[in-house]
């Protein structure tokens, strides 16, 4: 309904602020919350599927450019710049696992 | 409390999965894939050899030898790149001051693996290999994991260094 869901997160390249196995929830309406840099993302990626990302800059041809905040995050090059249709939603609260 | 309540509906409904995706699988790092693409070079230059050796060439032959010189040097940069992610990633300070070489011995192996790009020739190729055996040598080691030589049962059929697993 309304199009917000909660997604699980696998992997370590948005630790320590996504924690592995968290669980994020995400809206949609991408008209609605204004998107800045440091904004937390649910992509559509064609290569590597649903990712999320922290967005790094949004080009002056309107591309978003993404980034991972771990060291072995893939590199912002390597994600390449990806289309607004291409978010899926941003991330508004964090459920990290219990320690 | 909430992350145990969203844990429970996702064992039921299953939420969606999305990735944070790593540059290579965490903590997954072997060199084998440097030894292999080394051993690599070794066989393209062992192509190679006969056709440098001819004093004029068909136009298929010069389409082979585009093709060897091709992979000789994908091959060339797979090993820099896939020893500097070892290095960058997996090396740390436990393992330099256990193998203090270890610095040198990377820089070694990219300056050896340009030799190997740049040149048809079978010593600098098999340097590069004897340099990726002994970075795999280190590497098992700081993982207590012994290792041995042998040959390769393919060609170029040159001594490589592989982990002893079943211990």
């Amino acid at each position: 309904m309304f199009g917000f869901h909660f997604c699980k997160v696998t992997g370590m390249s948005m630790s320590p602020r996504i924690p592995d196995n968290s669980y994020v929830f995400v809206v949609p309406w991408l008209n609605i919350v204004k998107l800045k840099e440091g904004a937390l993302l649910k992509v559509s990626h064609p290569r590597y599927g649903y990712i999320v990302k922290s967005l790094a800059k949004v080009d002056r041809n309107g591309f978003f450019w993404l980034r991972g905040l771990h060291k072995t995050s893939v590199p912002i090059e390597k994600i390449g710049p990806v289309g607004k249709t291409q978010i899926q939603g941003k991330v508004l609260w964090i459920f990290p696992p219990k320690p | 409390m909430l992350y145990r309540l969203i844990k429970n509906i996702d064992t039921k409904i299953k939420f969606s999965v999305v990735s944070a995706h790593c540059d290579i699988p965490c903590k997954i790092y072997d060199p084998i894939s440097a030894q292999l693409a080394a051993l690599t070079i070794i066989r393209m230059v062992d192509l190679l050899e006969p056709l440098k050796a001819k004093t004029s060439l068909t136009v298929d032959e010069h389409a082979e030898i585009n093709r060897l010189v091709n992979q000789k040097e994908k091959h060339g940069i797979q090993v820099k790149e896939e020893i500097s992610v070892i290095w960058g990633d997996y090396i740390k300070a436990p393992q330099l001051s256990q193998y203090p070489e270890l610095h040198e011995l990377t820089h070694n192996i990219m300056l050896a693996s340009s030799q190997a790009k740049q040149h048809i020739n079978r010593d600098a190729a098999i340097k590069l290999l004897k340099l990726v055996n002994r970075f795999a040598e280190i590497f098992w080691a700081t993982k207590k994991i012994k290792t041995y030589d042998a040959i390769c049962p393919y060609p170029p059929a040159e001594v490589v260094t592989y982990p002893q697993l079943q211990d």
